[in-house]
């Protein structure tokens, strides 16, 4: 295996470019799909060499309930440092596992308690709920899936912009967005290399959905003046104080900044001799690697152990 | 009959209705009110036992909307599951976006 094990593990740098590039270069769509699955390759690829690694670290602890054979010192040898790499894995494959089973469990029980919240309510596809705190979401569900709105919200809009809330609302269930969501967060559960990555997916979602909510309504500026006063009618007073000088804009004024700029091209891949063009060669290029230096490994270890240990 | 529900504050059943009507209604026709009520919406019912339990419709609209608010405030990260239309809005982000949605005016 010797170096190639752990390349896998710092490979997501490879992917901080295009998330960084993502949002001005790429159409909402492309950066989503394509952040999504490097992300998600990137993450399972290091978390099988965590797992390679905690093997090798395993079967050096006394007491382990491991083959012996698989503490021979020919599978020790395969992996660099191993007396160090072995044994840091077995804590750091622990913590990526129960950070995703707590981001997983976290999803399944907030979309449960939303479903019950709503569940003694007509069967509507938008569900308004009584109350002044303005909010609108998504609700995902299968069948059940549903647009949350209070009626805080649909108070602060004029009716082409609660249009366009509703549209946008409805192109993050019709995309699957929070499958998007939920893989790029337990990929960064995996991997913290690739939190950028989360950042960008969450971001170029909202656009996405932002463009598709303007194609419904038949206009850009009609959902830039939604989300903005959306965002002013909840907009309290900031609980700490910042430094705006310094502040880069948020999520919101860069929202709505693109949707009164031009549409964006809907070209599906930028030149390659472009920055964006290299920067998602880059990423890819990352992924495949990524895969090919775990697939090798894991191979390389079966391998070893199958000579040290035979079955 | 919405008058009888709204006065129960709380889900109730056909029975506990009729008795709290003054106009000394049979059951059925008791039942038949509230079926029809359930098709415009006005009242929703769920089982319980054997029998169904009725409430106002905007009663349950507000129950919802308490549940939804739990759902909400109880979970710190909820961005992370639910996708919201907006977030939290920084002071230098409302200034900059109040400039923006004037520019896109004029």
């Amino acid at each position: 295996m010797g170096i190639f094990v752990f390349l896998p593990l710092v490979l997501p740098l490879t992917a901080w470019p295009i998330a960084r590039l993502a949002e001005q270069r790429l159409h909402p769509r492309t950066a989503t799909v394509l952040l999504t699955s490097v992300s998600t390759v990137m993450a399972l690829c290091s978390t099988v060499c965590l797992a390679l690694l905690m093997v090798v670290g395993t079967a050096q602890l006394p007491g382990n309930p491991l083959p012996d054979g698989w503490s021979d010192p020919e599978v020790r040898e395969s992996v660099p440092r191993h007396e160090i790499a072995g044994k840091a894995a077995i804590p750091a494959l622990l913590a990526v596992v129960a950070a995703g089973c707590r981001t997983l469990t976290r999803h399944v029980r907030v979309r449960r308690r939303a479903h019950r919240a709503l569940a003694g309510l007509p069967r509507t596809e938008v569900a308004v709920l009584p109350d002044p705190v303005p909010y609108a979401y998504a609700l995902p569900g299968g069948r059940r899936e549903r647009v949350v709105v209070s009626t805080g919200m649909l108070g602060a809009l004029a009716s082409r912009e609660r249009r366009a809330l509703f549209a946008h609302e409805r192109a993050h269930l019709a995309a699957r967005h929070h499958r998007h969501l939920l893989l790029v967060q337990l990929a960064a559960c995996a991997n913290p290399f690739l939190l950028p990555l989360r950042t960008a997916v969450a971001y170029a979602a909202e656009r996405w959905a932002d463009e598709d909510a303007a194609r419904a309504v038949g206009s850009r500026r009609a959902v830039a003046h939604a989300i903005g006063r959306a965002a002013l009618a909840s907009a309290r007073p900031a609980p700490a104080p910042t430094l705006p000088a310094l502040a880069a804009p948020g999520p919101l004024p860069r929202r709505v900044a693109a949707l009164l700029g031009p549409a964006p091209a809907a070209r599906a891949w930028p030149s390659l001799f472009t920055a964006a063009g290299l920067a998602v060669w880059t990423a890819a290029t990352g992924a495949a690697l990524s895969a090919m230096f775990s697939a090798n490994s894991a191979l390389t270890l079966l391998f070893l152990l199958r000579t040290a240990a035979p079955l | 009959m919405l008058g009888a529900l709204h006065e129960a504050g709380g889900p109730v059943t056909a029975g506990w209705v009729r008795d709290h009507l003054a106009a000394g209604l049979a059951y059925t026709t008791v039942m038949t009110v509230l079926g029809r009520l359930l098709a415009k919406n006005a009242v929703t019912r769920r089982r319980e036992g054997r029998s169904f339990v009725w409430l106002p419709a905007a009663d349950e609209a507000g129950l919802a909307a308490l549940k939804m608010r739990r759902v909400l405030d109880g979970e710190q990260d909820r961005r992370a599951v639910l996708a919201s239309f907006i977030t939290a809005l920084p002071e230098g982000d409302e200034r900059l976006l109040r400039e923006l949605l004037e520019s896109g005016d004029g």
